[in-house]
């Protein structure tokens, strides 16, 4: 057996037919998990210690276990949203393997007792959308998707939903209401979709490669799984890298891989000649990393330790051709165009941001600038609806700490191009009388 | 759904122990203990918390983030904490946040000194600004709406008027475009935002975002006074606030009252006080001068000498209509007059509705038999009988939304007319114009199980399924039915309906019953004050019964009756049948009327026309539907030589020769207290600023005994076949109505006649929206637009009345009409002979 699990032969060309599909074994761990009950099934992804790979990194079987047991109508929800800058994997697999992805639903649905699943799916991701479309017909036509299937009992239909282009509907309440046909706006959290989800039901929702993992669990059985990967970080992970890489594209690693090896071992480190400046470990949003950091484990708990996050698994190398303010306010503006505006911290956070970055782009600033936008991610983090305001304070704060000495010499360099000379005093504008 | 019970729980805020209903939000509950907490988008009566502008942020032990005191329910033994360094920095960040993008044009915005922005910027603001960049700009202000101003530079995103128009007035209008900081509230395609509640977002708005065009750069809020008091514009009376300066009404705002109104208003009720300031508005008496005929300016001395002596001429053979914003006291006193100084029993509040045997108000007004308005949110089933609650009495539309939204209330909805409720409800079912009775007879034969049930919706033209299930929904849907009626209904279906509300035993159930819509502001005040043909004060039986309004029409017309006294009343307008009323006015003797606005009734037949009151100016009370007394205060002075109402009528009793006895207005409420047994000991201190419902005081068990048990129903008549024809159906809009008319912001909404018809008879008529039509009953005729309504049943159209022109009452006589309806205009020239009969109204008369 290959060292691979979800992308075991991923470029076998007609993987994405149901009848290579099943040559390979495909759907054999639905049949098996029929024949098991629900809680047996849930057990082995407990078992099996599988954490989300979405980016928030939550323990899926313990997820399931939330939901309310007994009749009604419950729902799975794939998120297959993926727009977090610097992740693809999603995208790849469910191109190539779609059926993975639609088996895997199945036995998550039968697990958590939920006969309605949607797999939300972005807008841009058109051919993906059809080869899901395809394979869910041809899982329908098979027999897997329906009424009884299998003579389970179970029955469970799926519907694909393209979405129009909002990182925010990545965010499962924003998701959910946008499924629901609303504006995709977060939810206020409780109350959490396990207990009232889409259309206010109990409601799983996972990313897609949570949920192509689980036939791979269910093959090899929960605890088998587990003694992948290391510690709190069980299994294979799909890994997007990008950027200043030689050999960008997605990877599967074993949890736990150091980071060199993947960054120079798979992805092949920079150009040569070029030095890694800094790395994001987990997509856009993660605090970023610093060269030595690269000695780290590549798993949750290394990532956390570090000050950052492990994410969706999504790599950004930026090297020493890049400056951190170009990174920043590409980043910034990202964020900002993708805030949802309901939450103020956010909204006019990300605005604000982006402007004062412009400012020192067009060496219109001072070096107390930087206090103020580090002061800015500061009044953003933890205080926002959901975590997209985060997502960008996160990854700024840490910017800005760790190469503030860079941010100033930018500040100088652009300031005396422009003409704008000496630093006068910096003066906050004061109200008399105020505190 | 009976209403949750409240239980106590403790908390710390603060470091100190508060104690508070369980369940509450954390905001609310720290105002147990004196702890405010700063919010924008919280507003609880607009549903579940959406936790967007992150201003209540505060600290919970136990919970590493700051959480959102306004999504976050007190519970036992939790401890709070608001003075923290981590929660003023927090509280201090949103502010900054929010002003990033606020224009702080406060010098130059009606909201400056109200503004809670203002306010809490200055309480937990930093207060300085770090702020150098550009803020966001867009074109300022916009019209929203022909009422509503939008500032959209000083919107903080708070969501709340959205909300509003998505699950209060379920309008579905207003929305949020594009996102992140480039967000802004408008229409999805930029239409104008006119919607009957439409005023309310104007003052939900935390900012001046919104502002009232009628409003916007009048005054400040140093320059202005308050002056709490009721709108009379419908029978809601919803508690206002006049906004007052230099004694002009400048706005209107909600007075939150959670019995009457829960803190909203229509449109009407919130810009039509601009008629109290109208130029036509009358302002001293009027008297028509003998030589010229016209009416000419007069003192107040001649005024009640011509008047007296109107009526004294008139004597027996006067009648005495009132209606529109005549309190309780002018009502009384006003019968007395009529029944003790000119010795004529002819007096009516009823709007020219059928009158309905004494014994038989008596009954369905017993005080057990009473649901309170906050029922309407908390019954297991509502069932809306021949009213659409948005046109005959606007904010309980709101009421009855919510309780279906937030509630589970079921709600029925059986009337003629397709109803703006039709989507919130359960079941909907249609009954034909004129088949009112047979439908309730009906629904009583579905309710007990006995009668002909498929005769009887043969006759109300309705369907017997749908009429089982409601019986079924009222029968086992929970105890606690609220049946809301209509006295549109007439009254022979009334005693149908009571037996229906026996079968169902609402009798003495709390929380359930029946809530009667009235026609007119002070329906209910009125009647329970005397002024009807059968009864007397305290629904009492009169010495000698009078003739009904429409038989006085008649008898006027006739010249059995010789005068006529109006009380803020408009039969010619209002009442049905129209020609009849034009007939009985220009036949009459003398006309002395009391009115705040000429109309061409009184502009060729009165003899004397006295400047009235309008609400603003009045003292007095009024009865809501559910019986709540509520008191009008003085808000601003009576403008010209416009006197006192009771004054008025006390002058005129004097020369009559009757002393009433009355010297201020408080005397008038002491009269009708001591006449109106179940009001007794009732004081205006009592009644203060919320009202009180009569029925849950001591006084109420002198109520006249209601006659038990069953009562005959009678054999209903059947709703006119259709045959060819058309049924009419008609009812009031919101909109039809003078005080809309003459206000220069509502104008634009002034009711237009339109002609409601199903796609079916458009379309054998070949006629289409817009086009326009004639309908045609006997000898008159009403032109109208074509206004096609998928859910209008075939074989009916509905017309409005009281439109200023055009009026629907034209047509209708003392039966159900059937009409015909044929395009106009573009048709085949008419023959010469029915020219010659002058049948068709010229091209110009066509509403545009
Ligand atoms: C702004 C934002 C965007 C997100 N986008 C995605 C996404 O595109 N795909 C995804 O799987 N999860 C995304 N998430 C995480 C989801 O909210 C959620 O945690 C995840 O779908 C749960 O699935 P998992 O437990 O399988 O990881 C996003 C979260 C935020 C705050
Ligand atoms: S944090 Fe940003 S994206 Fe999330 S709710 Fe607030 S405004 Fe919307
Ligand atoms: S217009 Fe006013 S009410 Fe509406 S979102 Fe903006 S600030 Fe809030
Ligand atoms: S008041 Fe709590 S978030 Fe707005």
């Amino acid at each position: 057996m290959s060292d691979k699990l979800l992308f075991d032969r991923i470029d076998e060309p007609g993987l994405d037919t149901i009848e290579v599909y099943m040559r390979r074994g495909g759907y054999e761990s639905l049949k098996r998990a029929l024949r098991m009950t629900p809680e047996e099934v849930l057990q082995n992804l407990l078992d099996s210690g599988l954490r989300g790979r979405g980016g928030a990194g939550f323990a899926m079987g313990k997820k399931v276990s939330f939901l309310p047991r007994g009749a009604m109508d419950k729902y799975l929800v794939c998120n297959a949203d993926e727009s977090e800058p610097g992740t693809f994997k999603d995208r790849e697999l469910m191109q190539k393997s779609p059926h993975m992805l639609v088996e895997g639903m199945i036995i998550a649905a039968y697990a958590a007792g939920a006969n309605r699943s949607f797999i939300y799916i972005r807008g841009e991701y058109e051919l993906q959308a059809m080869k899901l479309e395809a394979a869910i017909h041809e899982a329908r036509e098979a027999g897997f998707l329906g009424e009884d299937i299998l003579g389970s009992g179970h029955s469970q239909t799926l519907v694909l939903h393209r979405g129009a282009g909002a990182y925010i509907c990545g965010e499962e309440t924003g998701l959910l209401d946008s499924l629901e046909g609303k504006r995709g706006n977060p939810r206020l959290k409780p109350p959490f979709p396990a207990n009232q989800g889409l259309y206010q039901g109990p409601t799983l929702i996972n990313n897609v490669e949570t949920l192509a993992t689980v036939p791979h669990i269910i093959k090899m059985g929960g605890t088998e799984y587990a003694k992948l990967g290391v510690d709190n970080s069980a299994g294979t992970k799909l890994i997007s890298i990008s950027g200043n890489v030689q050999r960008p594209g997605n990877y599967e690693i074993e949890l736990g891989m150091k980071s060199r090896d993947i960054v120079y071992g798979l992805a092949g480190g920079p150009e040569p000649g070029r030095e890694i400046k800094f790395w994001f470990p987990g997509g856009s949003s993660s605090p970023v990393l610093t060269p030595e950091d690269l000695e780290l484990p590549y798993d949750f708990d290394s990532m956390a330790k570090a000050g950052s996050m492990l994410g969706s698994g999504a790599i950004i190398v930026v090297d020493d051709s890049n400056s951190v303010v170009d990174v920043a306010l590409t980043l910034a503006k990202f964020y900002r165009h993708e805030s949802c505006g309901k939450c103020t911290p956010c909204r006019e956070g990300t605005n604000w941001t982006v402007k004062m970055l412009q400012r020192i782009h067009e060496g219109d600033a001072t070096p107390m600038d930087l206090d103020i936008i580090a002061s800015v991610q500061d009044q953003i983090m933890g205080n926002c609806l959901c975590v997209l305001g985060d997502a960008m304070a996160m990854p700024l704060s840490s910017m800005v700490a760790k190469f503030r000495g860079e941010f100033e010499q930018y500040i100088e360099e652009k300031r005396a191009a422009a003409g704008f000379g000496e630093m006068p005093e910096p003066s906050p504008i004061a109200i008399a009388g105020a505190a | 759904m009976p209403r949750p019970e409240r239980r106590f729980v403790t908390f710390s805020i603060d470091g100190r122990e508060v104690s508070a209903p369980e369940g509450v939000m954390l905001v609310d509950g720290a105002k147990y203990g004196d702890v405010e907490i700063p919010v924008f988008c919280y507003e609880p009566k607009l549903g579940a918390p959406v936790g967007a502008c992150r201003m209540c942020l505060v600290e919970v032990e136990g919970i590493p983030k700051l959480q959102t005191a306004c999504s976050t329910p007190v519970k036992d033994g939790m401890v709070v904490h608001t003075q923290t360094d981590r929660v003023r920095e927090a509280q201090n960040s949103v502010i900054e946040f929010l002003l990033v993008n606020h224009p702080l044009d406060c010098p130059v915005c009606d909201k400056g000194g109200e503004c809670p922005l203002q306010d809490i910027t200055f309480g937990w603001g930093r207060g300085i600004s770090r702020m150098v960049e550009p803020k966001r700009h867009f074109k300022k202000p916009l019209e929203l709406s022909p009422l509503i101003a939008i500032d959209r530079e000083r919107c903080i995103l708070c969501y709340r008027c959205v909300r509003f128009s998505q699950e209060v007035s379920e309008d579905y209008q207003l929305v949020l475009n594009e996102r992140g900081a480039s967000t802004y509230v408008g229409t999805f395609d930029g239409h104008p935002y006119v919607a009957p509640f439409s005023g309310n977002i104007i003052e939900l708005c935390p900012v001046g975002a919104l502002t009232s065009r009628a409003y916007r750069f009048r005054a400040r809020p140093w320059d202005i006074e308050g002056a709490g008091s009721v709108c009379t514009h419908c029978p809601a009376q919803c508690n206002v606030e006049f906004t007052v300066r230099d004694e002009r009404v400048l706005r209107v705002l909600a007075r939150d009252n959670e019995g009457v109104d829960d803190g909203w208003l229509c449109d009407k009720g919130r810009f039509a006080y601009q008629a109290i300031h109208s130029e036509e508005r009358i302002t001293e008496p009027l008297v028509r001068d003998s030589e010229s005929g016209e009416l000419v300016p007069a003192t107040w001395e001649y005024a009640l000498d011509v008047a007296a002596a109107a009526l004294q001429a008139g004597g027996s053979k006067t009648a005495a209509l009132a209606g529109g914003t005549t309190t309780n006291e002018e009502g009384f006193l006003l019968q007395r007059v009529v029944r003790e100084a000119l010795k004529s029993p002819h007096v009516d509040s009823r709007a020219g509705l059928p009158q309905v045997d004494l014994g038989l108000q008596q009954a369905l007004a017993a005080p057990g038999l009473q649901a309170t308005i906050p029922d309407l949110e908390f019954a297991h089933t509502v069932l809306v009988l021949g009213t659409d609650p948005i046109d005959d009495v606007a904010s309980l539309d709101l009421r009855i939304r919510k309780g279906v939204r937030r509630n589970g209330v079921k709600l029925a909805v059986a009337t003629s007319r397709p109803s703006a409720l039709d989507p919130n409800a359960k079941l909907w079912l249609r009954y034909a114009p004129g088949g009112e009775h047979a439908f309730v007879a009906a629904l009583e034969a579905a309710v007990t199980g006995s009668g002909d049930l498929s005769a009887l919706c043969d006759a109300a033209d309705a369907d017997p399924k749908a009429l089982e299930a409601l019986a079924a929904l009222l029968k086992d849907g929970g105890e606690d039915v609220v049946i809301l009626w209509s006295q549109r209904l007439g009254a022979a279906p009334l005693p149908a309906l009571l037996n229906v509300a026996a079968a169902l035993r609402l009798e003495g159930r709390d929380g359930a019953g029946l809530i009667e819509v009235p026609v007119g502001g002070n329906g209910r005040g009125l009647r329970e004050a005397g002024v009807q043909s059968n009864g007397g004060p305290g629904l009492s039986a009169p010495k000698a019964p009078g003739k009904p309004a429409r038989e006085i029409a008649a008898a006027l017309a006739s010249g059995d009756l010789s005068t006529l006294w109006l009380l803020h009343a408009d039969p010619v307008r209002d009442y049905a049948d129209r020609r009849l009323w034009e007939r009985a006015a220009a036949n009459a003797d003398a006309l002395v009327a009391h009115a705040t606005l000429l109309n061409d009734t009184l502009r060729e037949h009165a003899t004397v026309v006295f400047p009235a009151e309008s609400y603003a100016e009045k003292e007095g009370t009024i009865v809501n539907l559910d019986g709540r007394v509520q008191r009008l205060r003085v808000a601003i002075g009576r403008p010209g030589a416009v006197r006192a109402e009771w004054q008025v009528i006390a002058d005129l009793s004097k020369r009559l020769g009757l002393d009433l006895g009355v010297l201020t207005g408080p005397m008038a409420t002491r009269q009708l207290v001591e006449a109106v047994p179940f009001y007794a000991g009732l004081t205006l201190k009592e009644i203060g600023g919320r009202g009180v419902r009569w029925q849950e005081r001591e006084a109420a068990s002198a109520a006249p005994a209601a006659p038990a048990g069953p009562v005959e129903s009678g054999e209903p008549l059947p709703a006119p076949r259709p045959n060819g024809a058309l049924r009419l159906g008609t009812y009031r809009p919101i909109w039809a109505a003078p005080e809309v008319e003459v206000s220069p912001a509502l104008k634009f909404l002034a009711a237009k006649q339109q002609a409601e018809l199903s796609p079916v008879d458009a379309e054998r008529l070949g006629v289409d929206n817009g086009a326009k039509v004639s309908v045609t009953a006997g000898d008159a005729t009403v032109l109208a637009k074509v206004f096609v309504r998928g859910n209008v049943p075939a074989g009916t159209v509905f017309l409005a009345e009281a439109t200023a022109e055009q009026s629907a009452t034209e047509l209708l006589g003392e039966a159900p009409q059937l009409v015909s309806v044929e395009p106009y205009g573009q048709r085949p020239p008419v023959p010469l002979e029915g020219l010659a009969r002058g049948a068709r109204p010229s091209d110009d008369e066509v509403n545009s």
